[in-house]
């Protein structure tokens, strides 16, 4: 039968072990995704002229005149010179920040025999790892709620200080509402146990502008699979609940129905936001989760 | 036990009850503590309930629940009777004599019976007393005691029998038995009434008994409850009467006898009243004879004995009428044969028979008289052989009616079977020699037996057979014409009637079988006729004038509970004059063919019951049926127990949390909360709206007047952002590009929601296929089926043309699209034709690419072009498809963003994305202007037909 344990309050803040294994993590994650992009043409990273008609400074082209448009958009001094209207275009230029956030109230910090680490420790691997490859594709990445978007090579330990720094997040277990702009992207790290409207609340909070996201659960096997057998009595680290639940194995059947619900609920609320959902169990390797959400990422990209 | 009539048959049993304090004991054992998990998804799940749980100190209340459960037990194992011994029962082990009356009258209250017999065996298998039964109404055999157990088997396969018991038969073998066992004590349940033609019986066996010692009980109701029904199965008239009848004044004053077809439907009922003292009462049923011919028994309600059922059999009944016609029966105009106006005039109130086809006359009387007909009719039948004319003269001396019909035949012939003289020939009247008009009916005379019919003025007798007028002609005459000649003559022969009618049974002579008037007289006629012939008189004839009657055999029979069913193997064949009372050999029922059959019922008319005369038994104990009875207390105690157990599983459960909804949650608050939330969950179940959907913001919602102004492409959303947004953009581009080429310049496209938005103002609707969404609900799909019905067109766009294989297995969206479209209507479809009006309405187009290119476009098919007609190049059907089927992903080749630029690759080159623009335009145009583009071909031939 499993055990489980709950690490420390200081554990749960990000030190050098985990900032080392961030770098390992971005450090194998393939170049793959990068060349793709770049080989793509349609996107690039960070304020960059995005070689195509946008909203931007710089001239990018002229073009007919469409029935239908605004009037305004003509230029009139280009169009002046012959008998049809032209409009001028710009090239779009715009910065492109990922914002990301990592789950580290008292819930992550818990671990099963099952899994290979504490969730929290998972997390902050996922999370930073995930900061220095997209820094590594040219992005500006920040904290959200916490810090700037930067592109400085430290990202690394430069997020890994303002983790340690803030202590107000060791409580909180949804991200704060933080408005970022259209063409940002929200990578949420957490472990997502709390009541769906919530979850709803504050992925609309980070959707305002209709931007993308990212919701990356991680979960620890036995809260998916809940192996326990005889009388038991449950403890809730977050909220100090603790609950009889009788016979375990019996329980078991309707907790794995709840737990399914909830799961089916957090993708409903991705997909009804453009959003994507990604699961890690904490006895998978970080890499599996930190392809996917690149994938992802560079997917999205790719729809414009 | 202790003065109170309660016994225990394993005493021993109730040496358990010491064991309860220790049971106590085990009861109170605490469950073991349960173990501690750190568990973090707990706070989505504190309202999960336990599943099984034991508390740690089971409540005393509870526990006594659980004694008590386990004492009801133990007392239960232990077999307790209250009141052991039936009322009857004699201490000692001498044998039991248990005389049970099981003739018709016990049926009433058989279930009385048999429980004071069983209770009777029962006590005397407690002693270990051998039992003997004798069914009274059975026949008499020897008998000798048995074990109880074995008694108890043979009283279960008793019956109430649907006759009379004869008990005086049983006087014998109860004598010779008392021989052998003298001491034996007689229990006789007695039905208290006294058989027909019965002697003493209980004198005898009071006799029987004295001489050799035996107790005697008698257990009888205190006044005999039965009713019974006394009644002639053969019954004349159209009234029906029965006799109900009682041995005693038993309070059963009244009520209510039935009459039943053969079906056992009910067709009448009649309530009786019998006065308080009286023993008979009368009842009867007046009811058209078309009724009371189908009715087969009569029963008094809810009684439910052999006795209380009269059975009425076909003598009875329905006259049988034979329709013999002398000429030649043309099949090939059966409407015009008289025996067709005859058998549809008489099929109302009588059984017509006809005889086969293809006899001569001769043959078919007497086929006719070998059926037992009681009316012969005989239309235009003209001289007879000798040995048939003496066959329907006895017929008609025996009671048998003659009826008639003048004819061609009978006016040539001599015939001695018409109640008149006839003059040779006929009179002709009214026709194209004669100077005289049809005569029509003079009134009825009163003494006629039509009179009080009225005869309609617009009868019209064109030729008739007249009679000498000799002087008995006006007494033999039923009714005439207006000038005094008689049309309908009769005279009696014998017991028999000869009724003439002096036309013939068709409409050559006259109107009058095409009026009511004659289907009165018929019936009227008929009514004259006796009872049938009877029954066995031809069978008898035709053994040579043998003196014993034809022997019936049983065909259905009454159990003793008055049910008809198959006859027992015991029963045998009556004679058919057979009118005595049903005995064991002839059990009530019907006897014979159903045709001519006879029923047996089971008092004869003119038996009545009497009540038992008990003087003569000396010394009897006397107990009433409905007496104390012996009490199993077993079943009560074991489903009191059960009870309690299932009280102990209910506190169980609530004892676990399963009524309060949350387990035991230790801290207070979250302890109110956790009892707060079912309650709460529940309300909002109750008054939840239907679960919130992503809003759309209202500015993409142009509905109303806005949506009524412009003409607007539309899509449904379906609730996946990422497919929304494409169906969007796409229908913008392809908005843009129609405003850029065609005349038509579209609002922003529409994105609709099909549970709440109007669909009336859309042309056109583009549907997405996403899997994993939820099945629109039954009212949207009924929604879009108006909207197809009513002209509108649906592109249901699959975007599966990559993934889909030609003969593979359904991409989950085509699974999803059949799905869907199971319950609508679809049309036939065809993947569109080159010649379709589709490809043709804008642009010249092959096929309609999107993103992707290779997937098939289906429309509903059009009619195949002419076969011969000149080619045309465009066809189309009387409207538009409905509904467009694509799997190429449409909407993504049109999707451009904000600036113009596309926002989807697409599979092909460039000229692909402009391919899926021509496409798109094409079906758009072809919505909104339907087959207008297939009819231009016929341009040049208007222009050439207009002179230019």
């Amino acid at each position: 039968m499993a055990s489980t344990r709950l690490v420390e309050a200081e554990s749960r803040r990000p030190g050098g072990a985990q900032t080392g294994g961030a770098l390992a993590l971005a450090e194998v994650m393939p170049r793959l995704v990068l060349e793709s992009r770049r080989v793509s043409g349609t996107l690039a990273h960070g304020l960059h002229g995005r070689r195509r008609a946008g909203p931007g400074e710089s001239f990018w082209q002229f073009r007919p005149f469409v029935t239908g448009e605004a009037a305004a958009r003509i230029d009139w001094r280009r169009s002046a010179r012959d008998d049809r209207l032209y409009v001028r275009e710009r090239e779009w230029e715009a910065a492109h920040n990922i914002w990301i956030w990592i789950d580290r109230s008292a819930s992550m910090g818990f671990a099963s025999d099952l899994a290979q680490t504490s969730k929290v420790e998972r997390a902050l691997v996922l999370g930073l790892a995930l900061a220095d490859t997209f820094v590594e594709g040219g992005e500006r990445v920040g904290l959200l709620g916490l810090t700037r978007a930067s592109a400085s090579r430290g990202i690394v330990e430069t997020l890994a200080q303002a983790l340690v720094d803030d202590r107000a997040g060791l409580m909180q277990d949804l991200p704060p509402p933080a408005r970022p702009g259209r063409f940002d992207e929200v990578v949420l790290v957490s472990d997502f146990l709390t009541p769906l409207d919530r979850v709803r609340e504050a992925v609309q909070a980070n959707s305002v502008h209709g931007n993308r996201g990212h919701l990356v659960l991680v979960a620890d096997p036995v809260e998916e699979t809940f192996p326990f057998t005889g009388q038991a009595v449950l403890h809730d680290p977050e909220g100090g609940l603790s609950l009889d639940i009788g016979e375990a194995g019996a329980w078991g059947e309707a907790y794995r129905a709840r737990i399914a619900a909830h799961r089916d609920g957090l993708s409903e609320i991705a997909r009804q936001r453009g959003w994507t959902l990604t699961i890690h169990r904490t006895d998978r390797p970080a890499s599996e989760a930190a392809l996917r959400v690149l994938t992802l990422v560079a997917a999205a990209r790719g729809l414009g | 036990m202790f003065g109170i009539p309660l016994t225990f048959a394993a005493p021993l049993a109730l040496a358990a009850l010491v064991a309860l304090p220790a049971l106590w004991v085990l009861l109170r054992v605490t469950p073991p503590r349960p173990r501690r998990i750190h568990f973090p998804p707990l706070a989505l799940v504190a309202d999960l309930l336990p599943k099984r749980e034991t508390p740690a100190r089971t409540p005393p209340w509870l526990l006594i629940l659980r004694i008590l459960a386990a004492a009801c037990l133990i007392l239960a194992v232990a077999g307790p009777v209250w009141n052991p011994g039936g009322i009857g029962a004699a201490a000692g082990r001498e044998p039991l004599l248990l005389i049970l009356d099981n003739g018709f009258v016990a049926a009433q209250d058989w279930r009385d019976r048999l429980r004071a017999a069983t209770d009777e065996i029962e006590a005397a298998a407690r002693d270990g007393r051998p039992v003997a039964l004798v069914a009274s109404a059975e026949a008499p055999a020897p008998f000798e005691a048995r074990p109880p157990a074995a008694a108890l088997e043979r009283l279960r396969a008793i019956k109430p029998r649907p006759h009379l018991g004869d008990r005086d038969a049983h006087l014998a073998s109860i004598g010779t038995f008392l021989e052998r066992m003298p001491a034996a004590s007689i229990v006789w349940i007695s039905d208290g009434v006294r058989g027909v033609g019965e002697t003493d019986f209980a004198k005898s066996l009071g006799d029987l008994a004295s001489r050799h010692g035996s107790a005697v009980t008698v257990l009888k109701a205190e006044r005999s409850p039965a009713l019974a029904l006394e009644g002639s199965p053969v019954q004349p008239g159209e009234k029906l009467s029965a006799q109900v009848l009682r041995a005693e004044a038993n309070g059963r004053d009244a009520g209510l006898v039935r009459a039943l077809d053969q079906k056992g439907l009910p067709l009448a009922e009649s309530r009786f009243t019998l006065q308080p003292e009286a023993r008979e009462a009368s009842v009867s049923f007046d009811l058209p004879v078309e009724l009371r011919n189908a009715i087969a028994r009569l029963e008094i309600e809810g009684e439910h004995s052999a006795g209380a059922v009269v059975l009425m059999d076909e003598r009875g009944k329905r006259r049988r009428v034979g329709l013999v016609f002398g000429g030649t029966l043309d099949q090939a105009q059966p409407l015009l044969a008289p025996t067709y106006y005859l058998a549809k005039a008489l099929s109302p109130f009588a059984d017509v028979q006809q005889p086969r086809a293809g006899q001569g006359t001769a043959e078919s009387i007497g086929q006719m008289l070998d059926n037992q007909v009681s009316v012969l009719a005989l239309a235009d039948v003209g001289a007879l052989d000798d040995r048939t004319l003496a066959r329907v003269e006895t017929f008609v001396e025996e009671g048998g009616l003659l009826l008639r019909f003048a004819g061609p035949r009978l006016a040539a012939g001599n015939d001695p079977l018409v109640p008149v003289r006839l003059r040779r020939g006929g009179r002709s009247l009214g026709g194209t020699l004669s100077w005289d008009r049809p005569k029509t009916l003079a009134a009825f005379a009163p003494e006629s037996p039509f009179a009080g019919l009225n005869p309609p003025a617009d009868i019209g007798v064109r030729r008739q057979i007249l009679a000498e007028p000799d002087g008995d002609l006006p007494g033999k005459t039923w009714a005439a014409l207006q000038d005094g000649t008689p049309i309908v003559t009769a005279g009696k022969r014998g017991q028999g009637l000869v009724v003439l009618f002096h036309v013939t049974a068709d409409t050559t002579w006259s109107n009058l079988p095409l009026s009511g008037l004659f289907v009165d007289m018929l019936r009227r006629v008929v009514g004259l006729a006796g009872p049938s012939a009877k029954l066995g008189e031809g069978d008898g004839r035709q053994a040579n004038g043998q003196a014993k009657a034809a022997l019936l055999a049983p065909r259905l029979t009454l159990d003793g509970f008055g049910a008809l069913g198959s006859p027992p193997a015991s029963a045998t064949a009556v004679p058919a004059d057979f009118a005595d009372r049903a005995g064991p050999e002839h059990p009530p029922g019907f006897y014979g063919t159903a045709e001519g059959g006879i029923a047996v019922n089971a008092l004869a008319p003119g038996d009545r019951l009497r009540p038992l005369d008990l003087t003569g038994l000396k010394g009897a104990r006397m107990g009433s049926l409905a007496g104390a009875e012996t009490l199993d207390l077993r079943a009560l105690l074991f489903s009191l127990a059960l009870t309690l157990l299932a009280l102990d599983t209910l506190a169980g459960l609530w004892l676990g949390g399963f009524f309060r909804g949350a387990g035991r949650v230790s801290r207070g608050r979250a302890a109110t909360a956790a009892l707060l939330l079912p309650a709460l969950l529940g309300l909002a179940l109750v008054f939840a709206p239907p679960p919130a959907r992503a809003q759309e913001p209202p500015a993409n919602r142009p509905n109303g007047i806005e949506s009524a102004l412009a003409t607007r492409l539309a899509f449904v959303v379906t609730g996946d952002a990422a497919t929304d947004a494409a169906s969007r953009a796409g229908l913008s581009g392809l908005s843009q590009m129609l405003a850029a080429r065609t005349a038509l310049e579209p609002g922003e496209p529409a994105g609709l929601n099909l549970e709440k938005d109007e669909l009336a103002f859309y042309p056109l609707i583009y549907w997405p296929i996403v899997a994993g969404r939820p099945q629109p609900s039954e009212a949207a799909i009924r929604k879009i089926d108006a909207f197809m019905r009513n002209g509108g067109t649906v592109i249901f766009d699959t975007r599966d043309a990559q993934t889909a294989r030609a003969n593979g297995p359904p991409t989950p969206e085509t699974a999803y699209l059949r799905k869907m479209l199971a319950t609508l209507e679809v049309p036939e479809l065809e993947p569109v034709p080159p010649d379709h009006v589709l490809t043709k309405a804008f642009y010249l187009v092959d096929s309609f690419p999107g993103r992707l290119s290779t997937g098939q476009t289906w429309v509903e098919t059009i009619p195949p072009a002419g076969e011969g007609g000149e080619r045309r190049p465009a066809r189309a059907g009387d409207g538009v498809t409905p509904i467009i089927i694509t799997g190429n992903d449409l909407a993504a080749a049109w999707a451009v963003g904000r600036n113009g630029e596309p926002l989807y690759p697409v599979t092909g080159d460039q000229r692909q994305r402009e391919m899926a623009f021509r496409g798109g335009i094409n079906i758009v145009i072809y919505t909104l202007t339907g087959n207008y583009k297939a009819d231009q071909v016929h341009v040049p031939a208007l222009l050439e037909r207009l002179g230019q």
